[in-house]
């Protein structure tokens, strides 16, 4: 695995998501300056950096839940506007560290995102049901509600509901934080197969060896963080 | 109007041993350490006062009727500042966008008892505006008040199952249903509620008032009736639209919801 000076441009190149900006935790308190990310289908690359200095609201900022300065973003080489956003969204899933799933069974909860306006396909079950099994969850919590799930179980739902509307795009926030080993060996297996079909992700992650053993490459941001970075991880540490 | 018996006016003195009633409260309190005589003292005089400058207020506004629409501005400001002063979180511009949607519910509503079902000639004719404005304004200022204070605090607590919805590609309007939902349904709940078992539990204020003045009660019950349903439409027409401009302005163009811009209120 070669750590990533993400400035190449010839990695521009061929890029199915690419982005530059300065992230900020609030307007005038940046945290992470002029961040370059190409990612290229079938690639998993990793986030690393202390805690705080931001890896979250970068990934925010890449999918748009948050305005990041001077962000330019290209999806297979348009704008979020030109795509529209809620489409873009829909092509680069977030993945959130903490789970967060609706007060409703786990199939309602999977079927949401087929409910939108944007929505490509309609929500096919068995193929939830088989992603059900293969993450160790089990296709009969299908009618459980979400809420009486273990973190661990929930987390993987979340992958799943994620996975189910197809991104071109996945990015992770510690996908893995709250899953046994064997959990853990099921969802990097899921995760190589989609990557294996193309799809491009960019993992954040503590674990350095789970960096290592699931990334083509590695993103350092400490040369990026600010002075605010610095301190908000000083805080943190 | 009939008249069905020679309505028995109030003098000072019969109002004199009404504030008997309120004195023997104050005793009661007094002797059993309530702390409550104080506040009940100013409340006391408080309605006193304010019922009799409103009520010399009408009188000037019932003779001239161009008076009407500054004594309408206030009511509106007044109302406007109630609906959003108790709000947990609070945002900019959140007076005005309660303001708006207190505006439009009421007026509309108000203009279109007075113009079309009362028929009063003018149609601000104060006997039936004024009153009819001042029922429609405190209920419709309730209504937007929680409302407004339920959507404020879904967007925040929940924040992250919007952002959810918005990060599996949901657009603003889709993520924004059912904090939306959930809120105009607790802005009308009390409203509802009180259609229900009204005339069962109490009699409502106003129908009171007219049989007491010596209204025929199946006058006083047509009022009430129209009363009812014009406070309905104009509770559900203010919190409709204050929750649609309150999700206009936390979500923005790319979708986002501005969570941000809440601050919280102690």
């Amino acid at each position: 695995m070669a750590k990533d000076d993400s400035s190449q441009p010839a990695e521009a190149n061929g890029a199915v998501l690419s982005f530059a900006a300065t992230v900020s935790a609030a307007p005038g308190v940046p945290l992470l300056r002029d961040v370059r990310i190409h990612l290229r289908a079938g690639r998993i690359v990793g986030v690393s950096g202390p805690s705080g200095c931001g890896k979250t609201t970068l990934l925010r900022g890449i999918c748009g839940l948050v305005d990041a300065d001077g962000a330019e973003v290209r999806l297979h080489g348009q704008t979020p506007d030109e795509h529209g956003w809620p489409v873009f969204r829909r092509k680069v899933v977030l993945l959130n560290q903490r789970p967060v799933l609706s007060e409703a069974t786990v199939r309602e909860n999977l079927a949401r995102p087929f409910c939108y306006a944007t929505a490509a396909g309609a929500f096919d079950e068995n193929e939830a049901a088989d992603l059900l099994d293969r993450l160790t969850v089990g296709r009969r919590r299908l009618d459980q509600d979400a809420h009486s799930l273990s973190v661990g179980q929930q987390q993987r739902v979340c992958l799943i509901r994620a996975l189910l509307v197809r991104p071109d795009v996945l990015l992770m926030d510690e996908p893995t934080s709250a899953l046994d080993a064997d959990a853990v060996g099921a969802v990097e297996r899921e995760i190589r197969r989609r990557a294996a079909d193309g799809l491009a992700c960019l993992l954040v992650s503590h674990d350095r060896a789970q960096v290592d053993r699931w990334c083509d490459r590695w993103i350092d941001l400490r040369p990026h963080m600010t002075e605010h970075a610095r301190a908000a991880g000083e805080e943190g540490a | 109007m009939i008249l069905l018996a020679e309505v028995i006016q109030l003098d000072w003195w019969d109002l004199c041993l009404s504030a008997g009633m309120v004195l023997v409260v104050g005793v009661l309190s007094l002797l059993l350490r309530l702390g409550i005589e104080k506040r009940l003292a100013v409340a006391s005089v408080r309605t006193v006062v304010q019922l009799l400058l409103i009520g010399y207020v009408l009188m000037w506004v019932f003779r001239h009727h161009w008076s009407i629409a500054p004594l309408a501005v206030v009511m509106v400001l007044v109302a406007g500042y109630d609906a959003v002063k108790r709000s947990g979180r609070a945002f900019a511009g959140m007076y005005w966008l309660a303001l708006l949607s207190l505006i439009a519910s009421a007026f509309l509503t108000t203009i279109f008892v007075t113009g079309v079902i009362v028929s009063a000639r003018p149609w601000y004719l104060p006997q039936y505006f004024v009153p009819l404005l001042g029922m429609v304004l405190g209920n419709s200022m309730t209504g937007i008040s929680l409302c407004m204070d339920h959507l404020l605090e879904h967007l925040s607590a929940r924040r992250a199952e919007v952002e959810v919805e918005l990060a599996l590609g949901a657009t603003r309007w889709e993520a924004a249903r059912q904090p939306l939902q959930q809120a105009v349904r607790r802005g009308l709940i009390p409203l509802i509620n009180r259609m229900m078992v009204t005339g069962i539990v109490s009699l409502p204020g106003m129908m009171s008032g007219q049989i007491l003045s010596g209204e025929d009660p199946n006058n006083a019950v047509r009022y009430q009736v129209m009363v009812m349903f014009m406070i309905a439409a104009a509770t559900a027409l203010g919190s409709i639209s204050v929750a649609l401009l309150v999700c206009r302005r936390l979500f923005n163009r790319r979708h986002q919801l501005r969570a941000d811009l809440l601050t919280k209120r102690t």
